[in-house]
């Protein structure tokens, strides 16, 4: 109590400078922060500058062309995009939340064959796509047969953003705290029971955000394509599963590998649509984080 | 009742529990192990219908442990299981046919940290029930569950609202409510004041008084006064250190209630009452 009741003089109270040390480290954070701010930010004047004159509604009304440049459009790029990413969702987000939820909720973790499941899953995320691109060629397209077809290239995208998917839906069922689960099977509900409607509900907003993460790396990805040798010039939308198809990452690689000047215009603008695409599913990823905050 | 056994406690008689009782859980010789650890050994208790029961003693000797036995929640830990024999009425509750879900229906728990889930206060009520496969008039099981919770007044308006936004004393009363649901007819409360402020610890203490008429509650709690004024009998629990080093908590005595204050049989119940100890 001695210590409280002499009060501290006002000198004794200001600041005595904070050490330069911290003053250092404050400026090279936020000069970090800078560096990636500005590249990114002449990144995307570069391309909407570049690519500004084909920002029009004949870029996604056309399909490309080789000879006509100047009125060539992405359309059938834009389709496959949407075809794969739909049918990979479709794929890899029931079996990657399921297999999170067998590893938080039901998996033993003292058994050998957890440990080497749970290893391998993280070595799994940090493969490179393409070497993906040359499973899918040689286990999916050749020997299954599948051909270079949407299915192909949904199962292999699939296969390529599924160790993230699980990931982060183990990380958001595992956010979910044990009281909730405590409370459910004390009440009488199976373990199933609790997981279904207490555990998946409360977790869905990070699943939600990681899977749409996901989705959006595999949106970017062109090497695995190129692997599988998804035909660069499609001049249709794809009709089905079993259609062959392009995506704009390979479109886009593929205008830029033109000599010709228009198709550096075509390409940036692709690039910006591209962009648009997967910022309009990052904001939702960030939406939905927000909007559904942990409350406990 | 004649087929009932009366088991004499030690001590005279008090007025609400004639010396006798009516038990609904007969524990013998219970040892619980988490692995190879003997967390609580040798335990041998009688809980009462429409009693309640406390539970105390210094904390980690395994009032929890030996509380969460008795709807099989331990059964959630690997690794954790039991020696010796818990009786729920005539039969073995960790007998082979017994199924720890239907257990848990019949025997509700409330936690020590309020732990209603991110949902509708209704919801919360009618989640037991739900899952239970109960096909009642849900509105008015859950007007019922929370009017016995003492919480239907306070809430009424506002059943569609978030759990999370009721204060702390609710949430509890609100945790209550949805064990109440499910009509058990046991209560396991496991400190359930213990993350709570003294006037929404009284609105439990009178709450438990009302549920006594109707449920049989078995109480762990680290407040001595309050053990003394809500329940009829008391055990108490210590750890002690076996020639290896290893801790183990035991039940000291088990009596009534104003037995245990006034007269404990045990030096180290008196001590621990009186302050001098843990
Ligand atoms: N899940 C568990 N796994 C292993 N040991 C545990 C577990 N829960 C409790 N214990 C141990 O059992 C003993 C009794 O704990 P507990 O029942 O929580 O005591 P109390 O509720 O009286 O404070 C303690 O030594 C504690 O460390
Ligand atoms: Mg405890």
């Amino acid at each position: 109590m001695a210590v409280l009741s002499t009060p501290k003089s006002a000198v004794e109270l200001a600041s005595k400078g904070r050490p330069l040390k911290e003053h250092l480290f404050r400026v090279a954070l936020l000069s970090s922060l800078a560096i990636a701010l500005i590249f990114l930010g002449m990144l995307l004047i570069y391309v909407l500058e570049e690519g500004w004159p084909r920002l029009s509604p004949t870029l996604w009304e056309n399909m490309p062309s080789i000879r006509r440049p100047e009125t060539a459009g992405i359309q059938s790029g834009i389709f496959g995009t949407l075809w794969i990413i739909g049918l990979t969702a479709l794929m890899a987000l029931p079996t990657g939340i399921l297999a999170a939820v067998y590893l938080e909720e039901y998996a033993d973790r003292t058994r050998w064959y957890n440990k080497v499941i749970e290893l391998n899953i993280s070595n799994l995320a940090a493969v490179p796509s393409i070497v993906y691109g040359i499973l899918g060629l040689g286990i999916i397209a050749r020997w299954l047969q599948f051909g270079f077809t949407v299915m192909t290239g949904a199962i292999t995208v699939s296969l390529l953003v599924l160790p993230i998917v699980i990931i982060s839906a183990r990380e958001a069922i595992r956010a979910v705290p044990p009281s909730i689960r405590e409370g459910s099977l004390a009440l009488g509900a199976t373990q199933w029971q609790t997981i279904w409607r207490q555990v998946l509900p409360a977790s869905i907003p990070g699943i939600a955000t990681g899977s749409i993460l996901a989705l959006s790396r595999a949106i970017g990805e062109a090497a695995p394509f190129l692997m599988l040798g998804a035909a660069t010039l499609v001049r249709f939308n794809p009709e089905g599963v079993w259609s062959s198809f392009t995506v704009l990452p390979l479109q886009i690689y593929n205008f830029i590998s033109q000599s010709r000047e228009e198709f550096h215009v075509l390409a940036a603008a692709a690039i910006v649509i591209l962009l648009a695409i997967l910022l309009l599913m990052n904001s939702v990823a960030i939406w939905l984080r927000n909007r559904y905050q942990k409350r406990w | 009742m004649t087929s009932q056994p009366n088991v004499t406690i030690r001590g005279p008689e008090v007025p609400n529990t004639p010396g006798s009782l009516d038990p609904v859980f007969t524990v013998e010789d219970l040892s619980v192990f988490y692995g190879d650890y003997e967390a609580v050994r040798n335990v041998d208790m009688l809980i009462g219908r429409r009693e309640i029961t406390a539970m105390i003693g210094p904390s980690g000797c395994g009032k929890s442990t030996v509380l969460r036995c008795f709807n099989r929640m331990n059964d959630l830990i690997p690794g954790a299981h039991i020696k010796g024999k818990i009786l729920y009425h005539d039969e073995n509750l960790y007998g082979d046919h017994v199924d720890p879900i239907e257990v848990r229906r019949r025997i509700g728990m409330v936690f020590q940290k309020p732990n209603p889930f991110p949902k509708a206060i209704y919801d919360n009520v009618a989640y037991g029930p739900r899952v239970n496969g109960i096909k009642r008039n849900m509105d008015d099981l859950v007007e019922e569950a929370l009017t016995k919770a003492a919480l239907w007044d306070e809430v009424k308006d506002k059943l569609k609202q978030n759990a999370l936004s009721l204060s702390g004393g609710q949430q509890q009363r609100l945790c209550i409510a949805r064990a109440i649901a499910v009509k058990p007819e046991v209560i396991l409360m496991d400190e359930p004041c213990s993350a709570l402020d003294p006037i929404a610890t009284t609105k439990i203490e009178d709450l438990m008084q009302e549920l006594r008429q109707e449920y049989t509650i078995l109480i762990v709690t680290h407040n001595m006064q309050q053990a003394a004024r809500v329940s009829d009998r008391t055990a108490f629990f210590t750890a002690d250190v076996d020639s290896a080093g290893v801790r183990h908590g035991r039940l000291v005595e088990f009596d009534q209630t104003t037995r245990i204050f006034t007269k404990p049989s045990d030096k180290r119940t008196e001590d621990y009452i009186t302050g001098r100890f843990g």
